[in-house]
């Protein structure tokens, strides 16, 4: 696709991305809420999506699946007032539409396979309504325009300006890059052309390439968006980006995964926990003796204090010379 | 006239002219539930002259079996002043020829057991009093400077040793010899002082004859040790109490090694130790006990009972695969091995190295792995160098062909890992962890759940975590082919949790590794397909040349 065609969808994907945008009220809403309410918080949605995630990951299933799960997600998050218990249903139910709108046929799971393996507690027909619900409630339409799209074009823009450096910007990494946004939910408040905007940005900065950066600053003034924004974003990912990176491994536990094993592996689990019967013999310094002569010696006093310390076992008047002895025969 | 209140006696008496002038006060309370059959012929001319003053309290529980023929001349004077408070089982064959003329006073509290075969000059009163039954708890017959010498004569019996496969051979002799085994185990237990150097030879005497047999040779090749019952030991009654007797022996406050050690020798140890291959599990667990006592107490044999329990082994793991103590063995080395000291001798990282881990390889494993498993752990809880050899020994012998001792391996691995230190982690991880990533996808079902289990382990995870870079790499790629490809849906759903494990842990490498999974399938399928392709031009290309019409192939 040459450069002006490009531009030219750009332009008309801008144009329609407020239809697909969720409210900010309600994300508002959402962050500000503390845990324990009644109402979803923010740290409830980003432990969803990150088992959307999981669950994408998982399946096999697209970013751009993933991607248009969580923008269902947020908009009717945003839009409606849904209690916690049933945001795990609202959300599996969000990726099942997504799939079926971006996946091919044969790479569809069914969706009780979807429920066992995410360990959810309800069933296939609340999913069904689920989805119905939330259909009617978006008016759902098959695509929505969402970051992942405009990440893509930039992208091709960026390839089709300079073709020998095609290995420098690597779509996987800005696409996961997106995801790891996508779990916090600040991140959705953006305006998803900002927001993939920041992050090409962002690597161009990293990958310190100034004919890059051109084209970026080209797109910008394409599309009209102001330094501020851009700046307002750039600011947010980057923190966001560098902790996604780090090294550092974040302890998974928010949620006790079940581990259903088969009874017979159950039942062998902790057979060799078992206490042992008899009771502890202590080893002596130096029962070790190869002949038993040189035992009747010593031995004499020893008998009575099997248990006792070192020291004890080696009364007598021989002990030195015994000792002695003793180390030549392991010499 | 009788003054017994509460007396059921069944008595047949037959007196013969009994002539009695007796002129008795007495003042008897006796409460006594005698169940007693007497059958009694007396023929008794009795010229009594009676004056007795009795006071008799007596509370007695009396089973009296008397045969009694009393031919009885009595001229009685009693005075009697009894309280007696009894229980006796009393066997009496009294044969009285009396001929009386007692006086006695006798206040008795009496507390015996009475086996007596009594030659008794009774005192026929016709004032019966109570049969006193009493029950004792000393050895009451045999004064007690005659009981070592009474201890060695019954030991010297006990040395005779009885057939059992002949079921009807001796009954009475089996029977009075386990009663005398039982009254050794008795004595041993509670007496005091009863231990003379004499005593120690005949103990062990005794002992060697009744235990030391040519043990049976198995009835069926083919015996399978989980499946079959063991043939059991036909002659346990005895060889039972046998046992029972001479650990209590050991165990006893008496017991002095020092003089001891000159009859419990290496010779002794050597039978003991073949003793274990006996097919029964009850003796080898008093074996066991005896084994583990001996090693307690004769600091000179431990080197030798080692050595020798090594060459069991060693012959039991290259030569023969045929022991049936090695469970019990291993038990008894576990309590060894609990008491080491540190640091560690050679001999027993050798005897770790080139004994225990080879044990692993034996097809009759799981009989004995709880044990051997325990003393593995334990050696690495001494000292936790050893960790590294330890697992490479046991990643060298991994089973290829049987599933139910991979799966064993598996639990011994975990329980290992739970006591691993960090640093010895690290230097294993790779071998290690490559094995897991192919028991996760091996197809037999339980193996691959065993293994994924580890990820439900805290402290293994911890282990994880710090190493996700190295070890993420090594499982990601059989563990995301399975989430796909496993037949078992169970195994899929922990697949599931364990993937989501290492997302939470590592992201970023997560990621990566996903991308380069998929575009690396990517090329496979490319590459699939174009094979296809070049195989579907091929076959066109031979269809067009065999259209030709000649029919000839041009070369």
């Amino acid at each position: 696709m040459d450069a002006y065609k490009l531009m030219k969808e750009l332009r008309v994907n801008y144009e329609q991305e407020a239809h697909y945008r969720p409210k900010e009220t309600g994300l508002r809403l959402i962050e500000s809420t503390t845990e324990g309410d009644s109402r979803i918080s923010a740290k409830g949605r980003n432990a969803k999506v990150e088992d959307l995630w999981s669950l994408t990951s998982f399946f096999g299933y697209s970013t751009q699946t993933f991607v248009l799960a969580v923008n269902l997600l947020d908009r009717f998050l945003a839009m409606i007032k849904v209690q916690p218990k049933h945001l795990s249903c609202v959300s599996v139910s969000c990726l099942h539409m997504a799939a079926k709108v971006t996946e091919e046929e044969c790479d569809l799971s069914p969706a009780d396979e979807l429920i066992r393996i995410g360990q959810c507690r309800f069933t296939t027909s609340d999913l069904c309504r689920m989805e119905k619900i939330v259909g009617e409630k978006l008016g759902f339409k098959s695509n929505a325009v969402t970051a992942l799209t405009f990440l893509h074009l930039y992208h091709q823009i960026a390839l089709s300006h300079s073709t020998d450096r095609k290995e420098s910007l690597s779509l996987e990494k800005l696409e996961a890059q997106l995801k790891a946004c996508l779990c916090r939910i600040s991140f959705s408040k953006a305006k998803p052309s900002v927001l993939a905007l920041s992050l090409l940005r962002q690597e161009m900065e990293a990958v310190q390439s100034e004919d890059m950066l051109e084209i970026a600053y080209h797109i910008q003034r394409h599309l009209k968006i102001t330094d501020g924004e851009l700046l307002l974003w750039s600011e947010r990912v980057a923190p966001c980006l560098s902790d996604y990176a780090s090294p550092e491994c974040s302890k998974p536990n928010h949620r006790k995964l079940q581990w259903i094993v088969s009874r017979r592996t159950a039942q062998n689990l902790h057979s060799y926990r078992t206490v042992p019967e008899l009771p502890t013999i202590p080893e002596g310094c130096w029962d070790e003796s190869e002949s038993e002569d040189l035992c009747e010696d010593v031995m004499s006093s020893g008998e009575e204090s099997l248990s006792s310390s070192l020291g004890s076992d080696a009364e007598g008047p021989f002990f030195p010379l015994h000792l002695r002895r003793q180390k030549h025969l392991h010499a | 006239p009788n003054n017994k209140i509460n007396n059921k006696q069944i008595n047949l008496t037959f007196n013969f002219c009994t002539i009695l002038i007796s002129l008795s006060l007495s003042l008897s309370l006796s409460l006594s539930l005698s169940i007693s059959l007497s059958v009694s012929l007396s023929l008794s001319v009795s010229l009594s002259l009676s004056l007795s003053l009795s006071l008799s309290l007596s509370l007695s529980l009396s089973i009296s079996l008397s045969v009694s023929l009393s031919l009885s001349l009595s001229l009685s004077l009693s005075l009697s002043l009894s309280l007696c408070l009894s229980l006796s089982l009393s066997l009496s064959l009294s044969v009285s020829l009396s001929l009386s003329l007692s006086v006695s006073v006798s206040v008795s509290l009496s507390l015996s057991l009475s086996l007596s075969l009594s030659l008794s000059l009774s005192l026929s009163l016709s004032l019966s009093l109570s049969l006193s039954v009493c029950v004792c708890f000393v050895h009451p017959d045999v004064p007690a400077p005659e009981q070592p010498e009474l201890f060695l004569k019954k030991l010297q019996q006990c040395c005779t040793v009885f057939d059992f496969m002949d079921t009807l051979s001796d009954l009475k002799m089996k029977e009075y010899k386990r009663s005398t085994l039982n009254e050794l185990v008795d004595y041993v237990t509670v007496s005091r002082g009863y231990l003379t150097e004499q005593a120690y030879p005949e103990v062990v005497k005794m002992v060697s004859h009744n235990i030391f047999r040519t043990l049976p040779p198995s009835d069926s090749n083919e015996f399978d040790p989980e499946e079959d019952e063991p043939t059991l030991e036909a002659s346990w009654p005895h060889l039972q109490l046998v046992y029972e007797f001479f650990i209590r022996f050991l165990e006893s406050q008496e017991f002095q090694p020092s003089i001891a050690k000159k009859y419990i020798d290496q010779k002794f140890v050597l039978q003991l130790l073949e003793l274990f291959d006996s097919e029964d599990p009850r003796e080898r667990d008093y074996l066991k006990t005896v084994l583990h006592r001996i090693y307690g107490k004769f600091l000179g044999l431990r080197a030798f009972i080692r050595k020798q329990i090594n060459n069991i082994f060693l012959r039991f793991v290259y030569e023969t695969e045929h022991f049936n103590g090695v469970a019990e063995l291993l038990e008894i080395l576990g309590s060894i091995i609990n008491g080491f000291a540190l640091p560690l001798k050679a001999e027993h990282k050798q005897f770790l190295v080139k004994v225990l881990i080879p044990l692993h390889t034996v097809r009759s494993l799981s009989l004995f792995h709880a044990q051997l498993a325990y003393c593995i752990v334990q050696f690495l809880e001494k000292d936790p160098t050893l960790t590294e050899p330890v697992i490479r020994g046991l990643l060298k012998f991994w089973p290829k062909t049987c599933s139910q001792k991979e799966v064993m391996f598996l639990g011994e691995l975990e329980e290992i890992l739970d006591v691993i230190e960090p640093t010895q982690f690290v230097k294993i991880q790779e071998p290690l962890f490559k094995q897991i990533s192919r028991c996760v996808s091996s197809p037999h079902f339980q193996v691959a759940e065993r293994a994924l289990y580890y990820w439900n382990n805290e402290y293994i995870m911890s282990l994880i975590e710090e190493n996700s870079s190295v070890i993420l790499p090594i499982m990601f790629a059989s563990l995301y082919r399975i989430s796909k490809e496993h037949w078992n849906p169970a195994i899929v759903a922990l697949v599931y949790n364990v993937l989501k494990a290492f997302m939470e842990m590592n992201s970023t490498l997560f990621d990566e590794l996903t991308a380069t999974y998929k575009s690396d399938r990517q090329r496979e399928k490319k590459k699939e397909k174009e094979r296809e392709e070049l195989w579907k031009k091929l076959e066109d290309l031979e269809l067009k040349r065999g259209l030709r019409s000649d029919g000839i192939i041009p070369t």
